[in-house]
């Protein structure tokens, strides 16, 4: 095939050198080994069945000058909940054990937050012992499969081209919803007298990248949605959610080379789940026989058509690519005295419930480990003078295009704000790239005013003056790479 | 994560849906073709540019306008459906106007000439058969039965420097002579035919109300700025459509129901429908030249087609288009273009569903009522502001006409009126705020035109407001059909802004931008919901 690398349309050359792209890509199964308990609810769940396969897939970006290496970026996105950052030290462990002369600092996990996925985390429900995938035994499972990803995509590379694009589809919905009496609910009713407002917005962007090999083979791609994973949240299965049909759709039309990659943008306010005039939305969608995960998998393939279609001479194969790490200290939520005794009130009677009947751990254990954590949380505040959380951010320039990562369930006020302030003509925000535990949202203060389940204290580690802390540093660092 | 619909309750909400589309309101299966007595349909396209320089309605300042661009349409929908012994006739009307001036903000009163003129010509209908609404386009002529000094403080023979031009009544009635011959064309040529109605998506508006971080907002602004905090309100990307089809199952005319008012080159001084001509243009070219387009703006008082965030990055995706040869970003024919091609996309994506499902014997019916809402009082705040804003700007304003009354000379330049007219309206708007004072004083409430309408489990519920979002979310969320229209300024347009946006302070919800506040809005949405429950 003619090598069409095209270098037209360059927004922004200032700055950082450009250089020869490389990248390299695989797909990895992680379907967990049946029974296994699957998370994202209160209760316990052991699924019996994979309805769709659980996958990894794996991009690595490298720019070389002449046989240097000058940067390098390896993005794995993950059909899990959340990806626990000691899970991302094992995954670096055992890379590091088949990868010589690769800077493991420089991998990027971010999960597609699937609620019907393997428990990654232990402790956080109560597992039965026996005849049931244990987590130790998934994450070790997780982490080496992934290290063998990475490990194959590493040893893939070749020169590629690269182009990025912008769409949009309707996806996420926003599931705050506002009362006249200043409260707010999560997905909670709308029809009612005192419904007043959906809480914030909602980001309709589709943000693409696409990878073409140096034969004009289009070997992988990227893309962004803020909207998690989640529209078959409750079942007792392992399932990839949407993206199991976004990537069947995706593979029955660009071919099954190509390598997919779920980015979830700011999303800690977002759902799939529709809020108001649902029954014109499952009216059109019956007329079009498709069931919500395909429904939701056909808005974002045209999305990704229509940019494809546009972009895809707008390649370029040599251009920056610059990569910074750190570690970002933002300042904790503080458990007030009165949350410290409501969630301590709530754990001792959850406690004497189970004791009184093992049962209720199915119901009740993941909501007492949840509180109990707030518990943990105030008893170390007392005893520390400015309680942080030291967070790994990543900031990527890759040509024209920004990425940056947080560990949240973000807010999507928050991803608005990066992507406003950002100087690169596009930019990415990736949520969920390795968190501290279960339910790690960033609310906004106009949440934490209205209440519910994602802006309540035992939800979030971090409240909205963190969030602040963490779009300022962001921006901080973008435009560094912009200078 | 942990709210989720029981399964068994989604299975459900299927079957029955399954159930309303397949056997539909009246029993009748969906696509069967007509019987006696059933639907009839009627269309008509009406140009309504005007044939001479014209003031342009849409900004502070005055505009004379230069030239035009394109042309402006009034585009009529004629359905006439007769079941069980009462006949039900509505006719919708978009024009390429800001609004439908309606007697609520002054004396003109475009929508009641239409309705005299047409019962004239067609007495079987009755005025309030008739809905008119703006696109909202900024590039249209200003219709008014006011004098051009009383509105912009220097009279038209100045602003115009003596050349031919038409006035803002002339044009009211010449658009009105227009718009009635379109709606008796569309009358007289309905004929037997089935409509079908569908939800689509296309992302056209945003909402443009920024946050800073001490909670005031503003109208537009810049998000770049480190202060900024969020957007204010929701955005709406639901493309709501209806489809006509003749008796031979041709695709005859689509209705465009979407959350974005037409003002993407708001600022030109050409004559021009803005993002509707080319967004016409598309769908007549990929669904058939004889096609007809009629515009409506869903509530959107807070929504504009100018993008708040990733401006650059959307420029580069015109250009990438292939649609900006005279330039990109926000006010440039690439935007409207780009419009253009995301609502043809929408109308398209459904189009097959469409015409696989229409109903040809529908339910019509249809309620109009005057209701009164209350009136946004104002406080001593409010009156001390508008006393600084008179205090600054009348004498700005008079010493600007005092100086190009005693140089005519000025008055020769281009666009020499820009200054003082933007004097003046800031000027009158603090007056009008005063004025307003005191009528409340006399009336607490205004009487304004609601109109609903079903078609067989859709329903389509106007108002005379540029309607902030939240609003129509409340109607829709409550409203019985199975999807909702809302359609805003079927009359002159005053914002009618929500609780929240009044007190962030930006422009469409400061005292002067509104007659009505959340009050009204609370009424508005109990009163258009309680209609909508009499249809069914």
């Amino acid at each position: 095939m003619i090598r069409i690398f095209t270098l037209f349309l360059t927004f922004l050359s200032a700055g950082a050198i450009a250089s020869n792209l490389y990248v390299g890509r695989s797909s990895v199964d992680i379907t967990p080994k049946l029974p296994v308990a699957v998370t994202g609810q209160f209760h316990l769940r052991i699924a019996k069945e994979a309805e769709t396969p659980l996958t990894a897939n794996i991009l690595v970006i490298e720019t070389r000058e002449g046989s240097v290496s000058e940067d390098l970026a390896v993005m794995v996105s993950c059909d899990v909940l959340y990806i626990p950052t000691d899970v991302i030290k094992l995954v670096r462990d055992e890379v590091a054990k088949r990868v010589k002369g690769l800077d493991i600092s420089k991998i990027v996990l971010n999960a597609t937050h699937t609620h019907t996925a393997p428990v990654l985390r232990e402790g956080e429900y109560a597992i039965p012992k026996n005849g049931v995938t244990q987590v130790q035994e998934y994450r070790k499972f997780f982490a080496e499969k992934i290290a063998d990803g990475i490990s194959a995509a590493w040893n893939q590379r070749e020169e590629a081209g690269v182009a990025w694009g912008l769409s949009y589809a309707v996806v996420g919905y926003n599931r705050r919803v506002a009362y006249s009496d200043g409260t707010s609910g999560m997905s909670s009713k709308t029809d009612l007298p005192e419904f007043r407002n959906l809480e914030g917005p909602e980001d309709h962007d589709i943000n693409t990248l696409f990878f073409w090999n140096k034969s004009g083979q289009l070997i992988a791609m990227v893309i962004g949605v803020a909207s998690p994973s989640q529209e078959v949240e409750g079942r007792a299965a392992v399932h990839a959610d949407y993206w199991d049909a976004v990537r069947k759709e995706i593979h029955g039309k660009y071919g099954r080379q190509v390598c997919v990659l779920g980015w979830l943008g700011a999303a800690g306010d977002l759902t799939p789940h529709i809020r108001y005039r649902q029954a014109a939305d499952d009216r059109m969608r019956e007329l079009r026989k498709l069931n919500r995960l395909d429904e939701l998998a056909r808005r974002i393939v045209l999305a990704v058509d229509e940019s494809y279609e546009t972009v895809k001479n707008d390649r370029h194969n040599t251009l920056p690519l610059v990569h910074k790490t750190e570690r970002l200290t933002l300042p904790e939520r503080l458990v007030t005295e009165r949350d410290y005794l409501a969630a301590k009130a709530s754990v001792e009677m959850a406690k004497s419930k189970i004791e009184a009947d093992p049962k209720e751990a199915d119901k009740l254990y993941r909501r007492m480990t949840w509180e109990g954590e707030t518990l943990r949380r105030y008893e170390r505040q007392q005893k520390e003078r400015q309680p942080g959380y030291d967070m790994e951010l990543h900031v990527i320039r890759l040509g024209d295009v920004a990425i940056c990562t947080n560990e949240f369930e973000l807010f999507s006020d928050f991803g608005i704000r990066m992507q406003a302030r950002s100087k690169a003509l596009q930019t990415f925000v990736v949520q969920l790239a390795g968190s501290p535990e279960w339910g790690s949202y960033l609310p906004t203060e106009k949440a934490v005013k209205g209440g519910a389940y994602s802006a309540v204290i035992h939800s979030c580690r971090i409240g909205p003056e963190g969030g602040q802390v963490l779009v300022d540093r962001t921006v901080e660092l973008l435009d560094e790479l912009w200078k | 994560m942990l709210y989720m619909m029981n399964d068994r309750l989604i299975r459900l909400a299927c079957r029955l849906i399954i159930c309303v589309l397949t056997i539909g309101p009246t029993g009748l299966l969906a696509t069967t073709r007509p019987a006696e007595g059933s639907l009839k349909i009627g269309w008509s396209s009406t140009d309504i540019t005007p044939q001479k320089p014209v003031l342009i309605a849409g900004q502070f300042h005055a505009r004379l306008s230069e030239s035009v661009m394109d042309p402006l349409y009034a585009t009529v929908l004629a359905l006439e459906s007769g079941q069980g012994g009462k006949t039900t006739r509505t006719i919708l009307v978009g024009c390429d106007l800001i609004g439908i001036p309606d007697g609520m903000r002054d004396a003109s009163n475009l929508r009641d000439r239409v309705r005299e003129l047409v019962v004239g010509k067609a007495p079987e209908l009755t005025g309030t058969d008739i809905t008119l609404n703006g696109s909202h386009t900024h590039t249209a002529p200003l219709s008014s039965a006011e004098d051009v000094n009383d509105i912009y403080g220097v009279p038209l023979e100045m602003i115009s420097s003596g050349k031919p031009v038409m006035s803002p009544k002339d044009y009211m009635e010449f658009a009105a002579q227009r718009i009635a011959e379109g709606v008796v064309k569309a009358w007289k040529n309905r004929k037997p035919g089935g409509i079908s109605f569908g939800l689509s998506k296309a992302v056209l508006g945003h909402n443009r109300l920024q946050v800073d971080k001490t909670g005031k907002s503003l109208m537009y602004g810049n998000t770049s700025r480190p202060e900024f905090s969020h957007i204010e309100g929701y955005e709406d990307h639901n493309l709501n459509l209806i489809y006509t089809w003749d008796q031979a199952g041709k695709l005859t005319g689509v209705v465009v129901n979407a959350a974005v008012p037409s003002q993407v080159t708001e600022s030109m001084y050409q004559i021009s429908a803005d993002y509707w001509n080319e967004t016409r243009a598309l769908l007549r070219e990929e669904l058939g030249k004889e096609l007809y387009v009629l515009p409506q703006v869903s509530a959107a008082g807070d929504q504009s087609p100018h993008l708040m965030w990733e401006t650059k990055a959307e420029e580069r995706m015109q250009k990438l288009m292939g649609i900006g040869n005279e330039g990109v970003g926000r006010s440039s024919l690439a935007r409207r273009r780009q419009l253009a091609r995301y609502v043809t996309d929408g109308v398209k994506a459904i189009l097959p569903y469409m015409k696989a499902n229409i109903d040809w014997n529908p339910v019509l019916s249809q309620k109009t009522e005057t209701v009164r809402l209350s009136r946004r009082l104002l406080g001593e705040k409010d009156l001390e502001d508008a006393r600084k804003e008179i205090a600054e700007w009348q004498p700005k304003y008079e010493k600007m006409l005092a100086e190009a009354r005693a140089n005519p000379e000025m008055t020769k330049k281009p666009r020499w009126y820009t200054n003082i007219t933007i004097a003046n309206t800031r000027f009158r708007r603090g007056q009008s705020v005063l004025e307003r004072y005191e009528l409340e004083k006399k009336s607490a409430k205004l009487g304004v035109e609601l109109k609903v309408i079903r078609i067989g489990d859709m329903a389509i519920a106007s108002n005379p407001f540029e309607l902030y979002l939240d609003y129509g979310i409340q109607m829709k969320v409550k409203s019985p059909a199975v999807q909702t229209f809302i359609v805003q300024l079927t009359g002159a347009g005053t914002y009618l802004p929500t609780q929240r946006s009044i007190n962030g302070g930006a422009y469409g919800a400061v005292p002067a931008s509104t007659l009505f506040g959340p009050e009204a809005g609370n009424e508005l949405v109990e009163k258009t919901v309680s209609m909508l429950k009499e249809l069914w």
